[in-house]
Formats: structure tokens, sequence, C-alpha cells
């Protein structure tokens, strides 16, 4: 019998590395096909305006161009929108944000479509903007959409917080400005789609969600769902920003105008302006404690920013008040928390997707009760920190995995302590911070959240992995792979998931919330033993052996006698009589009836999470105000470790994105102009990297994950930022209210 | 993209011809031009290549002056050892320019005729008496780099003329220069404020030639003339150096914008000009006559 | 306006392209040469590296260059780099730390990589991320590609 070596907790190459190494992975935009249209999206140069008029003839006239739509083109559905549908495909009459879509050109080069773009004429009555959701949300405000500017509200009472707040020995108020964020993916957003000879229409997306691309996509077409196939080419990113099927929806408008193949790209500027953010968010907040540092009550309220359409906006709400709370358990909570358009670009899903927001207002204010009660932080944070069996103020009770965390602070405590040795350089100031997180897993309570997966046994020996969620950079296809090894005993490099075509893959749903290796996992660890048991049945019918005398291990399939057969000879033999060995499996996020609470709007609660702790060391120049983060670790609770270079890799980059957050990025509007380029919106660099970097990963087994594995595609980017916030205040005294930090914050010269 | 005309010429002449043309602009490394085209901020119907052109890409010691042909790279200045030798300054701002990328196709020549304010090259040719050799078919005019640039983006280049060059004098004795900026990330930094300074001891340790130059904080690199008057003759040490950091106030008029504010930039400006004179001052107390 | 016919090397091979002179060495590689490895990640102002090519030993943002600027010059692209059986050490390195994620920021990083070390065959730390410095990436947090690099230099690839 040979060895196995166990699929998960190593580090396994990804299979799909070495075509994206080689420059052959073929994203949207790299696909080649014949007699392909290209197009380009005439914009709304106005923040806020009505459209009198659009004059399409001079455009028209530019060779090569074949076509141009607007609204009254689109055959079916004019507009769509994941939780709520108010965002046009083309605009309608009215612009809501600066560079939104008003109408479609299609061309036979991208020359041309640019060139008839500008020659389209539109006639624009200009209405007076407004940006500030707090402004927007007041009902003296011009109504953005006919329901209202308030686009969802939730209103959170438990215990009594008036009480609360008068047993407390200290009470700390402050409001927390948290900015819009670009997702950032490499990858700006892009489409291609082919109207075939049958009628039917192939789109290409790099998407979060083709199967919902799907459904929309046949709803603007005016089309039955069977004749729209959708098809994941490689994602070069999505962070969140990539559930919006806007571009999917215009390119299969555009093939379907032209009877042929279109292709649509937006460019950087582009995505900046019409492509969803991370919301900007005003949070008032406010805790009070005993003298011995518990926490008696918690009172907050929050407007987030959506933008001109609601995108996830109610959604991104729900988790940023949930995760209000942060690790620590809140007796007495009331929290108001609004969401609100403005004519500013859309704000959707982000990865963190409210929790960062959350967090920085919760970790901030930790630091500041610790110093307010002569405490020190690692404390105050011990005497209120959630253990397994507490309840957070969503009713929720925490499960054993909950005991990460005092695992977290307890590591996190060392490396402070360790940081704070270190002399600072010659002239600097230096500090060190903490900070806790606790994001939550899934897409909320009584929110459908099915996800299924097939897997095949190929006659060649190989398991296809028919993987009906897309992998968008971040490692899924490898830890499915490694997962399905594990549990079928055979080796990693024989698994191999394959890309996803909504003709033939099962819908495994929406790539995103911390919930794709949980998902996944656990309906493969189901499908395979399905497939397990198809085999043994199978081989019993033709060895003429009773299935259950039959016992399966690693790829062998061993007889009573002892001897063994090599399962792949059954599968060859099975596909002569054209019998295909396959197992289908379904898994749903639990939410079981007994222990989640009902009392909340749909979508909440979530009931798992994940937890994490950060720790920074900063150097400050005092004179020049400029933030240097020297040392840094991540301490991360995964469950299990399924690919262990992978989940490195998922909290090194979402460190970086944090860092981004805390220190460089932020899309601010000046003089009429959104930031929207990357000379002014600032991601970090190589160089921007503490110098000591280190990554700590936790294995508190999740009891329902698979191998006991969780999430952590989001928390790697949520206590990042306050962390380095509360290692600023460390060095200097300074404490920073609304991100990102910037010398002149920190000197008091940014007015 | 816009449409043009595209030449590129082989040698001085060719070039001379071409940019004679109507509406004919160089295009040296593109770093700066072709993101401007993209966004509408540049426009010419003829662009001249200026890369064919190889004697304009030297850097030659000529004794009285370093003289630098207009198509010498970023990273070929941040290479240079005569450049290391002669104005440190130089050297320290072009490796700071943008990346390894933009630093081998982007042009001194270039930097100069972009006329941003928050050029880093402009800093260090400035505190040494830089002058700029303008070239046509009508024939060459030289300019100080003051005259050089008149205003953000707009310099004194006259329709067919070139930057053939740009020379500066070393100096001499117990010298000693530096270039320091404030970016708002230490990867791709734009500058928020930028500084170069100069210092030369006499025998005695007092400063007898100190030079002060400033970007990001006008619309155009500012020398900064009165603070250097007042170190003449003193002793270098922080007091003085601290004393020039608020000369200099008076000086400067930086502005507010995406990037920073005016106050943020008028005391970051202060405290590089303080930073770069004092090490400027160490290197000349180093160096051996 | 009027076509100019331009000559160079490309991956070891003379080739001439006939383009409108507007368009950059980028826009010819993906739309005209199939060589879809150089990507646009920013819009073409240079920002992010995704582009880069190799001309003349040295990195360049190949949306910085109108096609009529590379005449004479020996351009390498990613697809030049890989050999037709198995991959360079770097791409394998690249591979093997890790450092692959969604991928679109690789191609430039690798031959950001490449150039580094044909001119410096062993960085520090420190000049490893400034030769990185301009290469944009989102998923990684760049941690693993300095890893990669150092496979390289330390000898430390998988046969």
């Amino acid at each position: 019998m040979t060895e196995r070596i166990a699929a998960i907790g190593r580090s396994a190459i990804r299979k799909d590395a070495w075509d994206k190494a080689a420059g052959k992975a073929l994203y949207t935009a790299d696909i080649p096909v014949d007699d392909l249209s290209l197009g380009s999206i005439v914009r709304s140069p106005y923040h806020y305006a009505r459209i009198k008029e659009i004059d399409r003839t001079e455009a028209l006239k530019v060779p090569g161009v074949k076509a141009i739509l607007t609204v009254d083109d689109i055959p079916g559905a004019k507009i769509f929108g994941p939780l709520i549908e108010d965002q046009p495909s083309l605009a309608d009459g009215i612009v809501r944000h600066l560079g939104e879509p008003v109408a479609l050109v299609i061309a036979e080069t991208r020359t041309a479509a640019e060139k008839a773009r500008d020659k389209v004429k539109v006639t624009y009555q200009e209405l007076d903007p407004v940006f500030d959701p707090v402004e927007a949300a007041a009902s003296a405000s011009s109504q953005l959409h006919p329901e209202g500017n308030v686009v969802s509200e939730l209103h959170i009472c438990e215990g009594d917080p008036e009480g609360g707040f008068q047993a407390a020995d200290v009470i700390l108020e402050n409001t927390f400005h948290l900015p819009r964020i670009s997702p950032g993916y490499m990858e700006p957003e892009t489409s291609l789609a082919v109207w075939e000879k049958d009628g039917t229409v192939t789109v290409w997306v790099s998407s979060q969600h083709p199967f919902t691309d799907q459904a929309v996509i046949a709803a603007a077409l005016d089309l039955p769902i069977d004749k729209v196939r959708v098809k994941s080419a490689v994602i070069g990113g999505a962070f969140g920003g990539k559930e919006d099927s806007s571009l999917a929806i215009l390119a299969a408008l555009g093939a379907w105008k032209v009877s042929g193949a279109f292709r649509l790209v937006n460019d950087r500027r582009e995505s900046f302006l019409a492509h969803p953010k991370r919301h900007p968010a005003q949070i008032k907040y406010k805790l009070g404690a005993a003298q011995d540092g518990t926490i008696t009550a918690l009172e907050a309220e929050a407007y987030l920013d959506t933008g001109a359409y609601a995108s996830y906006g109610p959604a991104v709400a729900m988790i940023l008040t949930e995760t209000l709370g942060g690790s620590y358990r809140m007796p007495n909570v009331k929290i108001d928390t609004y969401c609100v358009y403005t004519n500013s670009p859309i704000s959707g899903a982000m990865r963190g997707f409210g929790s960062p927001q959350a967090h920085f207002a919760v970790e901030s204010t930790l630091d500041l009760l610790a110093e307010e009660l002569g405490m020190d932080p690692i404390e105050i944070r011990a005497k209120n920190i959630l253990k397994p069996g507490d309840d957070i103020f969503t009713r929720v009770r925490m499960n054993n995995s909950a005991g990460a965390l005092a695992a977290c602070l307890e590591k996190g405590s060392q490396l402070l302590k360790e940081y704070q040795a270190v002399e600072p350089q010659e002239g600097k100031k230096a500090g060190v911070g903490l900070a806790l997180a606790a994001q939550s897993m899934g897409l909320g309570a009584n929110i459908p959240d099915d996800s299924s997966h097939k897997l095949e046994w190929a006659p060649d020996g190989r398991i296809l992995i028919h993987l009906g969620s897309p992998d968008l950079g971040q490692g899924l296809a490898a830890a499915a792979e490694q997962i399905t090894a594990e549990a079928l005993g055979l080796p990693y490099d024989q698994i191999q998931s394959l890309p996803l075509d909504t003709l033939e893959t099962p819908n495994g749903n929406v790539t995103c919330a911390s919930r794709m290796t949980y998902m996944v996992g656990n309906a493969l660890i189901d499908a395979a033993a399905k497939l397990v048991q198809s085999l043994i049945e199978q081989a019993g019918r033709l060895l003429e052996i009773p299935a259950e005398d039959l016992v399966y291990q690693e790829g062998k399939l061993i007889k009573p006698d002892g001897t063994s057969l090599p399962a792949v000879e059954f599968i060859s033999r099975l596909a002569e009589d054209s019998i295909k060995l396959s197992a289908e499996s379904t898994f749903s996020f639990p939410y079981p009836a007994d222990t989640t609470p009902q009392h909340l709007p749909l979508g909440m609660p979530h009931v798992l999470f994940c937890f994490g702790a950060q720790v920074a060391r900063v150097e400050v120049d005092p004179d020049l105000g400029t933030v240097e983060v020297t040392h840094f670790a991540a301490i991360h609770d995964v469950g299990k470790v399924i690919n262990r270079q992978g989940v490195e890799g998922q909290i090194e980059g979402g460190v970086a994105t944090g860092l981004g957050y805390a220190l460089y990025e932020n899309m601010v509007r000046k003089n009429e102009v959104w930031v929207d380029g990357f000379t002014e919106y600032l991601l970090p660099t190589a160089v921007d990297l503490p110098e000591n970097y280190q990554t700590i990963i936790l294995e508190v087994p999740e009891e329902s994950g698979p191998y006991g594995a969780k999430g952590i595609g989001e928390i790697p980017l949520v206590p990042t930022a306050p962390a380095v916030a509360n290692a600023l205040y460390d060095a200097m005294k300074v404490r920073i209210f609304d991100l990102p930090i910037t010398p002149e914050k920190v000197l008091g010269l940014d007015k | 993209m816009q449409d043009f005309e595209f030449y590129r010429p082989g040698n001085l002449l060719e070039l001379k011809e071409y940019l004679s043309l109507p509406g004919a602009r160089v295009l040296a490394g593109g770093t700066d031009i072709i993101p401007k085209m993209r966004q509408g901020k540049f426009t010419a119907p003829i662009l001249v290549d200026t890369s064919g052109v190889k004697s304009l890409d030297f850097i030659e010691d000529q004794g009285e002056r370093i003289v630098l042909g207009a198509m010498t790279t970023h990273q070929q200045l941040a290479e240079s050892r005569l450049i290391q030798e002669t104005n440190p300054a130089l050297r320290e701002a072009a490796a700071s320019i943008g990346c390894i990328q933009t630093r081998c196709r982007g042009t001194l020549g270039g930097n100069i005729a972009n006329g941003s304010p928050a050029g880093d090259t402009l800093p260090p040719l400035l505190i040494y008496d830089a002058e700029v050799l303008l070239q046509s078919l009508e024939g060459e005019r030289s300019l100080s780099l003051e005259k050089m640039i008149l205003g953000p983006g707009q310099t004194a280049l006259e329709p067919g003329e070139l930057i053939h060059s740009i020379s500066y004098q070393p100096l001499k004795g117990k010298w000693g220069s530096c270039f320091l900026k404030v970016g708002k990330r230490s990867g791709m930094a734009i500058s928020v404020v930028n500084a170069a300074g100069a210092v030369v001891l006499d025998s005695s340790g007092q400063i007898a030639d100190v030079r002060l130059a400033l970007g990001a904080v006008g619309p155009v690199v500012i020398r900064c003339l009165e603070t250097e008057k007042s170190l003449l003759g003193k002793r270098p040490d922080q007091g003085i150096f601290q004393q020039a950091s608020e000369m200099v106030q008076h000086e400067i008029n930086p502005i507010q914008d995406v990037r920073s504010t005016t106050s943020y930039r008028a005391h970051a400006g202060g405290v590089i000009a303080a930073r770069v004179l004092g090490i400027a001052a160490e290197r000349a107390a180093r160096r051996k006559d | 306006m009027k076509e100019i016919k331009v000559k160079f090397i490309l991956n070891g091979s003379p080739i001439e392209v006939l383009s409108s002179p507007n368009r950059t060495l980028l826009d010819v590689l993906r739309e005209d040469l199939g060589l879809t490895g150089a990507k646009d990640a920013c819009g073409g102002e240079g920002e992010c590296g995704a582009c880069t090519v190799i001309s003349n030993g040295k990195p360049i943002n190949s949306c910085l260059v109108f096609i009529g600027q590379v005449e004479g010059a020996q351009v390498l692209t990613i697809e030049g780099i890989t050999p037709k059986d198995g991959y360079h050490p770097l791409q394998k390195a690249f591979v093997e730390a890790g450092a692959v994620q969604c991928g679109y920021c690789i191609p430039g990083a690798v031959l950001v990589a490449k150039a580094l070390l044909d001119t410096n065959p062993h960085p520090g730390d420190r000049e490893i991320k400034e030769g990185l410095s301009g290469n944009l990436c989102r998923c990684t947090g760049y941690q693993k590609m300095v890893d990669a690099v150092h496979l390289v230099i330390d000898g430390g690839l998988d046969d």
C-alpha cells in the first residue's frame, strides 16, 4: 500500500499559476475572437443632471461605427441591482453620478468607438448634486430616487443602553470618518459576448457571480435563461468589486445588436468612476465602561454613503452594524445605521463589507478607553473579549472557535512587548499598537445560500471538479482540489478544477463573504463520499460482489479476499458502457433554526466568525509627520489550513490592502473631479511594506467546517488600520479619527 | 489617443529640420507626454522622436562644467559616478524618481521641458547654476535654468527649439550637496515638496557659499536667495539651519491641491531645507581639500 | 493618419510592423501580435508596471512608448523568456513561492525581476523591493515575490 502525503495543510502549487507566469492565461480581454467588434461607453460628465436629448447623428457617421445604443434600445429589463433594482444599464432620462453610462457605441475598432463616443451629443440640464450622506438623508435634500434618499435603515436596541451609560464610570464619544476606497484589482472590468447563430449568447465575464450575470443578461435581452451562457475567464482580482453585472449586460446588448462578437473593456478611469467602491462612512461611536474596564454600554450612529445606486449598500450596512461590537461583549446596545444615496460613485461590496469601517471605530475606542482608565490596551481587551458561549448583541452565541480570540490576543500581546523593546532610529518616535477583529462569514440569516459543485471521475483517472463558484485569483480552485484529494485519498496532482460554464457547471453561488473554502469544501467532501458510493455500487455490479463487501481506499477498491483493484479500471470500463461516474452535492450555509435569532431583518444576523489580531510598530518622523510601519504581525485563526501558501498569500495581500486603508488610499472629490487614477490614488508598493513582517496562523477547529477550516478572505485587512492608528497614538499622542493617516493630519496641518 | 505625424530623425540636423515644421514637438522618453496626451492635456500635430539622435545621449566632464545631453535618462544619472562625485544631489534626485521602468525612459531634457514645479532634477540643477543649451535650425542660445522655466508646465522653449544639453558647474573646495523629498508613499513617490542644498566651507569652517532650492512650493522651483545670504559667514550648526527653515517661509508660496495643503508644504519645506543644508554641511566638513 | 513601418527585434527575431504612429508598443503587442502577456492595469499612465517589457536590456512600461520609438530595439516580452518546454527559473520561482494569485501583474513583475538580476545578480531585500516598486499588486502584498527572487538567487528552486 502506497503512502499518501496528506493533501491539506501543506503548500500546494496552484495549477493555473504556470500559465499566468508564462503570460498565457486568458483574461477576458485576451481571449482571441474573430470578427470582434469593440465598444466604448458615453459617460455623464455631470454628477447629477437630467438628460434632455441624445443626438447620435454625427457619431454614427464615424467610419467603422456599427451602432449606438441608448436605454430605449434595450429589449428587456432596463434596470438591475442585486438588492434593489435601481441601477439603469444605460441612463434613463437622468444621470446620478459622474461617469454614469449614457450610451453604448459599437464599432469595428476601439479607435472608431472612442471617436464616435466623443461625437455623441448629449444635452444635459444640470441639477444640484448632494455628496454628504447626512445632508442627503435630511428631508430637505433633493431626492435622488423616487423612494427617497435613505435606502435602508437599521435600528438595534438591546438591553438597557440608557441604564448602561448611567452605570458607566467613563463615557467616550467620538466621530470617525472612513474614506471611499477602490477595490483596486489590477484587471479592470471587461466582458466579451458572442451572439451565436442559434440565437443564444455566450458571455465571458470577469465576475464573482456568473450565474447572477446570466439571469440579469437574460432579463435585459428579454431571453429565457437557457439562451444565455456565461463562462468565467481567468479573473484578475475582484475583492468584492466584481459583483456588479453592468459591463456584462452591456457586452451582451452589443453582441445582440450586431449579431456577432463584442468586447467591452473599462479603462482604469472608468473603473474608478463607474464600478463599486468601499462605502465611505461616518460613525458616531459612544462607549461606556466601568472603572475596572468592563464595557457597560454602546451607542452608535452610522451613515453609509452608497452613492448613486444601492448595489450591496443595505447588506454592507448590516455587517457594519453587526461588527460595531467588534470582538467584545456589549451588554447594552443602541445602534442606528442609515444607508443613503448621494451623487457620488456607487459604493457596493468590497472585501470586509462594512467591517473595516466598524472596526476602525471599535478598536480605536478600546485604546482610548484604556488610556482614560489608566489600563493597558491588552488588559482592557482581555477584560471584555468574547469567549465561547458568550452572546453578542445580535443574540448569536459564540461557538468553540471563539477561543481563538483569546489565543490571538495572547500572541498579539507577546509581539507588542517584543516590538516595544526595539530602539527607534535616531530622530524618530516609535510606537506600538494592536487591534483585534471578528469578521462574519456567510450572507446572513434567511438569505438562501446554496452552493452546488460536482465531481466527475474521468476515465484517465483524474477527478474533475465542476467548481460552481469562480476562483478570483485567491486560490479557491487549489483549496477545492486539496480538499477533494484529501477526501478521496488521491494525489493532489490528479485533481483538476474546470473553468466555470453555466451550461455545464452547477451553481455554486457568488464567491464572497469569507465562506468559499467552507461551502465548497463541505460540498466536495459530501460529493466525494457520494462518488465513492457510486463507484462501489457500480464496481459491485460489475464484479458481482455485494457493494457492502467492497472497501474504497486511496484510489483502490479492496475486495473481500484482500486483493485490490485500481478504481481507474472501473472508471474506464464504465466509460465503455457510456456510464459517467459523477456526484453532485449542495451545501447550504447553516443557520440552525434552534440557535439562529430571528428578530432581525432578512440577512441578519451572521452566525459564524473568523478571528484575528494584528500588531504594528511605527516610527514617525516628528517633524515631517511621515509614518513608517517598521514591524507588523498578522495573527489569524483559520480553523484548519488547507493551502498553507494560499492562506499566507491571502493574509499578506490583505495586510497590504489594510495598510493602504490606513496610510495612503482616498478617492476624494476635488474641484468637481474625482480622483480617478493610480497617480493620485496610491496603492502600497513593494517598498511600502513593513521591513519586518510575520504571519502567524492559528488553527482552532471550526466543527462545521471542512476538516475544521474557516474563512480568511476578508479579515486580514480589517484590524490593520486601527492597529496602525493605535501605534501612531503610542508614538505621537496624536489620535486620528478619519482615515487615511497622512503626515498633514499627524502634524495638524491638514486644513 | 489623438492623431499625429511621427518622425524619427537619425541625427541632430534632421531633428532640427523636423522640429522646424509647424506644431512639431520633441518626443523624448514619453513618460510625461504620453499620459498627458491620453488625458488631452498635451497635443501636437507632429511628434519628433529623439531616441535615434545618439549625440544627445552623453554625460561629459568638460572641465569647468559638467555637461549632460538632454536624452540622458534618470537611470543613467542615478548610476553615474561622475554625477555622484560632482553633484550628489542630482544623483539622489534622479534615483528617487518614479520606478525603474520610468527612470529607464524618462530623460533629463524631458524633466526640464515638462517644467513641473515638483520636478525632482530641478532643485539640484538650480543650486549648481545650471545652464540649458537650446538649439534650432536658426542657431543656438544658452539660458540659465531659472530663465528656462517660467511657470507650471511653461518653458522658454520657442517653436523649432530643442533642449540640447544641460550643464552645471561643480563646486570646489570643501563642498557638499544633498537632495531630499517628501512624498506620500515610498515607492513611485511624486514630491509633495523637495529640496536641494549645497554648502561650501572655508578653511576656518565657516560657510563661504551656500545654495538652497525648494520645489513644489511655488509655481516654479525657488532658489531661496535671502535665506542663502543670511547663512553666509556663519558656522554650520543646528541653530542656523533651524533659522533657515523659518526664513524660507518668506520666500516660498506653496499651493493647496489634491496632494497636500499649503500649511504642510510650507512646514515640510522648512524642515527639509534645514536637513539638506545640514547634510550638505556635514559632507563638506568631511571632504578633504 | 499615415501608418508607419517599424522594424525591431522581438523575442530574438526581427519583425516589421505597420501601424498608425499613435499606438503604443503595448497596443501593438496585444492587438496585432497576439502577445497578451503584457497587460494594462492603470490606463496607460505608467503607474502599474503590468505592461513591463525589456527593451535593450532595460525594463520599461510598454504603454509609455509609441510604436515608432522601438525602431531598432531588442524587445523581450514574457512570451519571449518562456522556453518552449518548461519555464524560466524566475517563472518557476514565482509559481513555487506562491507569488501568483490572480496573476495579472505577474508577467510584468517577472520581467522586472529578470532585468534586475541581469544587472545585479545578488540584490538584497531592499534592492529587490525597490526593483519591484513600479509593479503594483493588489493580491499578494509582494512578500512572496521577494521570496521568489531569493529562491532564484539562493538556488533553492525545486528541480
